[in-house]
């Protein structure tokens, strides 16, 4: 019974063993399991480089027995990768100290020629990065095996806007894999990571905890929407400064024509030298207020709605 | 072992890097890539030939009568032999044989413990609490309507590994093994008895490990529920799978939600995604089995066609609107992230409607010789009162890999879409079928995960054997329809989910003839079907292409010895008499609608951004069960539009009621919509512009009977799960309350709040 429960607990990936290769399992209950075939024999044990310049082997070193997200990002992008990374810090921030532990995050840079170890490590600085979550770099051929081999559409450095934004996650030890985006509500992919892929071994009850406080569900307004699902990755509202300010009374304090164009296209405003935006970037660790895509209607919307809880605020 | 590293060199070398399978196989054939099975080597056939063993007949579940003692001497649910399996086979069968114990309950019964608590607390953690049902607790989940629709009968069940079957429901069939066909001498006696049955394809195939194949009571043949409109069911749905969740031979969660497909049942029995239970617990599923517009329509119960066979010549009359009549349905996993992979490994059984207009008894008091009768007397057997299935027979087709070592296989990764090699129905390979020479109805569920099927039927020289279709996705239409015809010479492109009804006359064939089922709908990836075959093509050998494509099932006809007392669907036709006409609605009804609109596809179009449904041009979004999408009022009626715009093909369910389709366009020009959608209800609407199929399609819809939290999905189930499912809820007027979201885990199930989207309204 004794090597049955070892046995079990290994499967359920709750005992992950940093830079170690899997341990010899115990003998297995006749006829019961067959041997994963998402393991060892699938997954390429490529070497890959983390941001300290130290060498990985993707499977032995990576992946092998343990729950781990990873994505895929290159450190110049402007666009989605931002959000990405912001998303990706709030569930860090969630399961906090379990980082590392029970769960690893790996972010794996597309372009390995310019994003070199110290390149990342300044990226980890920039977005304040938590430990546990580790950035990798690599042999271009080898991110795209990668890719691949977890389901996703290969891009090659030269198209890198085109890259597959989705989150892999996974338990090596029992060979479940799950493919999400970066657009899902980070408790949801906290859950994921620290509850469902450890076959719920960790209680629900501080999950549904931190889920309730994130947020009134009275708002039905699409500005709401949008606030929570595109600026609470970095902004919150009278909490203090996150990654970017905080949004408390942002539309008294700033012009509505100039808040308007720097929520939709905040990238060409840095590049045109705007004072107000230069400033904001400086102050906020040289990390660049992403362009999100909005409609005009949408940025509308979504300062109608930061307007109501400044006018609510002042009441 | 060298064999396995070639099978792995193979392996990686297809995924890696999307290589012709046929080049790495060694053959010279195929220009165009066919990667099938998706990212995997062909399966190994061992040496088995087509046509060389008897198809599997579905075996019956049976019901019975709600007990209404209790039980002293019930045993609970036998313990696990290890973490990584479930009970011993023949204790499980000595369980599934007791009465129904402890008794259900309203709300989820949470006052006794997991049956394998002590198990699940040294193999995952020890528990502080748990519950021996897994339904969510409390108000929210109890059964509604309760009181009303008190269960006169009831099945067991438990979802299990593979295993032999001992015979446990030899005595619960109803045709006992001694009437029409099913008695000795019969065509379909197959020895009076389902014990020695292994989990096996074919007799020269490996068996099934016990975690390659997760079954509802772990055996074969596949599972099939017989049940009356307007009698409410209780089924108890036992998880018996293993508490580890590394054990599933690479595919597969332990933790379900069974879906019946598309049953008029309320919220808490429909299967929510979020609703899921674990190994140790039971789930009940209270399907009232009532008619639509029961609370407003033929409310006095008088109407002699709105009923269900009472057992003695009878009908028993029931209220609802009797064209709301279902006849053909199945029940199916729908857990969160898994629903492919689990409905592929075996949670999938079928489920028969009996009725008044549809008593699987011909010759008995039939439409066609008064139309005042209510009993379409389509083929049947004349040996029960109700239920006969001697010329009644369900088909399952489902496409499907295995290794080399004969192991069902399935690729997890790729979420385009998984598409296996092989053909199985009703899992069984190749195999054939004994038939009379008379008229059959088969009751065709496309059961696969992204393959869509276009099927023909066609004698040993390649001509076509015409029928005609009479129900769509389990709904009687109103005329039949003839195949071939002008529109289509093969039955028309069957999405995954849908069922199509058929009938056809052997009598044309001398016996001895052989007649084959054909399958010309050729995939070459999982995103949807590219093109239909020519059938010559196919039956020349010429077509090497998607290995899936040709022949899947022999039909063998024998003498018939009986006479056929089977309505003539050629009577039923355009211009003749009606089956079940539509429910009728009104220009103002229509007009008065509420519209909404779901796009299906990537977001921003592209093929790197994840799996979407955009509702009402707002946020496209994957599943998230806290967020409801759309909220209709019951009983209004509502207008959906589904659209798609990548190219992809989704077959789109809606759940709980059917619709009926308006119009269909493709990028924007209107096309007609076919004869076998005109007059018929419809579950699952076929979008993304494939082969018979526009990219938009619009329905008419509304919701009534039941509340609550309801989903809408892609039924590619890869799509789905990846994750092209939404909640809507149904509410009532006035009400501002979002249910609560479940968060099940194996200590209880919690509840979060819920997020209602602009949208909702």
């Amino acid at each position: 019974m004794a090597s049955r429960l070892i046995l079990s607990v290994l499967m359920a990936g709750v005992l992950a063993l940093p830079g170690c290769a899997r341990p010899a399992a115990a003998p297995t209950p006749a006829g019961a399991v067959q041997e994963n075939p998402w393991g060892r024999n699938y997954f390429p044990n490529v070497v890959l480089q983390d941001q300290d310049g130290r060498e990985l082997r993707f499977y032995d070193d990576v992946i092998a027995g343990k729950v781990v997200s990873i994505n895929f990002v290159y450190t110049n992008c402007t666009d989605i990768c931002p959000l990405d990374t912001a998303q990706l810090l709030r569930v860090q921030g969630i399961l906090g100290d379990r980082v590392g532990r029970d769960v690893h995050m790996y972010s794996i840079s597309l372009n390995p020629e310019r994003d070199t170890p110290e390149q990342l490590r300044r990226f980890m600085r920039t977005y304040n990065v938590g430990p546990g979550w580790t950035f990798l770099t690599g042999n271009a051929e080898d991110v795209q095996l990668l890719q691949r081999r977890l389901g996703l559409r290969a891009v090659d450095e030269n198209n890198l806007r085109q890259h597959d934004t989705s989150f892999i996650v996974g338990n090596e030890a029992t060979g479940q894999w799950i493919k999400r985006s970066a657009f899902e509500s980070p408790q949801l992919l906290a859950d994921l990571l620290g509850r469902q892929l450890l076959n719920f071994s960790p209680d629900a009850a501080p999950g549904r905890q931190s889920y309730s406080a994130a947020g009134e569900v009275t708002d039905r307004s699409r500005g709401y929407y949008l606030y929570r699902t595109r600026c609470q990755s970095c902004h919150t509202y009278g909490e203090g400064d996150r990654l970017g300010p905080d949004l408390a009374d942002i539309t008294k304090s700033r012009p509505h024509a100039w808040l308007s164009r720097w929520i939709r296209e905040p990238d060409r405003m840095l590049a045109e030298g705007d004072p107000t935006a230069t400033a904001l970037m400086a102050r906020y660790r040289n990390l660049a207020m992403p362009n999100l895509g909005l409609r005009e209607s949408e940025v509308q919307e979504v300062i109608d709605y930061l307007r109501r809880r400044d006018e609510e605020a002042a009441r | 072992m060298a064999s396995a590293n070639s099978l792995w060199a193979g392996f990686r070398a297809a995924i890696g890097g999307g290589f012709l399978v046929a080049s790495a196989l060694g053959s010279t054939a195929a220009a165009k890539t066919f990667d099938i099975p998706t990212g995997a080597p062909r399966s190994p056939l061992f040496g088995a030939l087509p046509w060389t063993q008897p198809m599997l007949t579905f075996e019956e579940f049976g019901t019975q009568a709600v007990p209404t003692t209790s039980c002293a001497t019930c045993a609970p649910l036998p313990p696990v032999r290890s973490c990584t399996s479930g009970p011993d086979g023949a204790a499980l069968d000595t369980f599934l044989r007791q009465q129904l114990w402890p008794a259900p309950t309203v709300a989820a019964n949470t006052t006794r413990r997991s049956y394998w608590h002590t198990s699940v607390g040294s193999c995952v953690r020890p528990l502080a609490t748990s519950a021996i049902e897994g339904r969510p607790p409390g108000e929210w989940f109890s059964h509604q309507r309760w009181s009303e629709f008190r269960p006169a009968v009831y099945f067991q069940s438990a979802q299990a590994g593979a295993r032999v079957n001992n015979g446990l429901r030899d005595g619960w069939q109803r045709h006992g093994y001694a009437n029409g066909e099913f008695a000795p001498g019969g065509l379909y006696y197959a020895g009076g008895t389902t014990r020695g049955i292994n989990v096996r394809f074919h007799p020269r195939f490996p068996v099934q490990q016990e975690n390659s194949v997760w079954t509802f009571d772990g055996t074969m043949p596949p599972k099939l529920l017989m049940a009356r409109v307007g009698e409410p069911i209780l089924f108890r749905h036992f998880n018996a799978l293993p508490i580890s969740a590394a054990a599933n031979n690479g595919f597969g969660a332990h933790t379900i939600s069974t879906h019946e497909h598309n049953g008029h049942n309320p919220a808490e029995s429909d299967g929510f995604t979020a609703a899921f239970f674990f190994p140790g617990q039971f789930y009940d599923y209270h399907w009232p089995m009532q008619l639509s517009g029961r609370d407003t329509i033929n409310t006095s119960a008088s109407d002699p066609r709105a009923g269900f066979p009472n057992g003695a010549g009878g009908v028993t009359r029931i209220r609802g609107d009797w064209r709301e009549t279902m006849s053909t349905h199945w029940f199916h996993d729908h857990m969160l992230d898994f629903t492919a992979q689990n409905v592929y490994k075996g949670n999938a059984a079928m489920m028969n409607y009996y009725s008044a207009i549809d008593r699987g008894r011909e010759g008995f008091q039939c439409n066609y010789t008064d139309a005042a009768n209510a009993n379409l007397c389509f083929p049947s057997g004349t040996s029960l009162d109700w239920g006969n299935r001697d010329y009644d027979v369900n088909l399952l087709i489902a496409d499907k890999a295995w290794n080399t070592s004969g192991q069902l296989f399935f690729n997890i990764f790729n979420t385009d879409g998984f598409l296996g090699d092989q053909v199985l129905v009703n899992w069984t390979w190749r195999p054939y079928f004994n038939v009379r020479a008379r008229r059959y109805r088969f009751r065709i569920l496309n059961g696969a995960v992204s393959r869509y099927f276009q099927l023909a039927i066609v004698t040993a020289g390649g001509s076509r054997v015409p029928f005609h279709m009479v129900a769509n996705d389990g709904n009687i239409m109103e005329h039949a329809v003839r195949f071939p015809n002008a529109e289509s010479q093969s039955l028309p492109v069957q999405g995954i989910a849908e069922r199509y009804d058929i009938v056809v006359d052997f009598s044309r064939y001398a016996p001895g003839t052989r007649l084959y089922l054909v399958n010309l709908l050729e995939h070459d990836d999982g995103r949807g079907p590219k093109a239909s075959i020519p059938l010559a093509d196919v039956m020349s050998g010429r077509y090497t292409g998607d290995p899936a494509v040709g022949r899947i099932m022999e039909f063998r006809v024998n003498v018939n010895t009986g006479v056929d007392r089977s309505m003539n669907p050629a009577a039923y036709e355009v211009g003749g008499r009606v089956m079940v006409p539509m429910p009728e609605v009104s220009e103002a009804e229509i007009a008065g609608a509420r519209h909404r609109t779901f796009d299906f596809g990537r977001r921003e179009g592209t093929d790197e951004n994840p799996w979407t449904i955009r509702t009402d041009g707002g946020e496209a979004f994957n599943m998230d069960p806290h967020r409801v999408s759309a909220a209709p009022t019951t009983n209004r009626w509502e207008i959906w539009h589904l659209n798609s715009g990548d190219g992809w093909s989704h077959p789109v369910h809606i759940h709980f009621e059917e619709g009926r389709i308006l119009s269909r366009s493709n990028l924007g020009a209107a096309q007609p919509v076919p004869s076998w959608e005109a007059g018929a209800r419809k579950d699952v609407y076929r979008i993304g512009g494939g082969p018979d199929e526009g990219t938009d399609v619009t329905l008419l819809i509304r919701f009534r009977e039941f509340l609550g939290t309801f989903m809408e999905h892609c039924h590619n189930t890869q799509h789905e799960d990846h994750a092209m499912l939404l909640r809507w809820d149904n509410r009532s007027p006035g009400q501002t309350v979002a249910i609560p979201t479940p968060i099940a885990d194996w200590q209880g199930v919690y509840y979060e709040p819920s997020l209602d989207l602009p949208t909702a309204n």
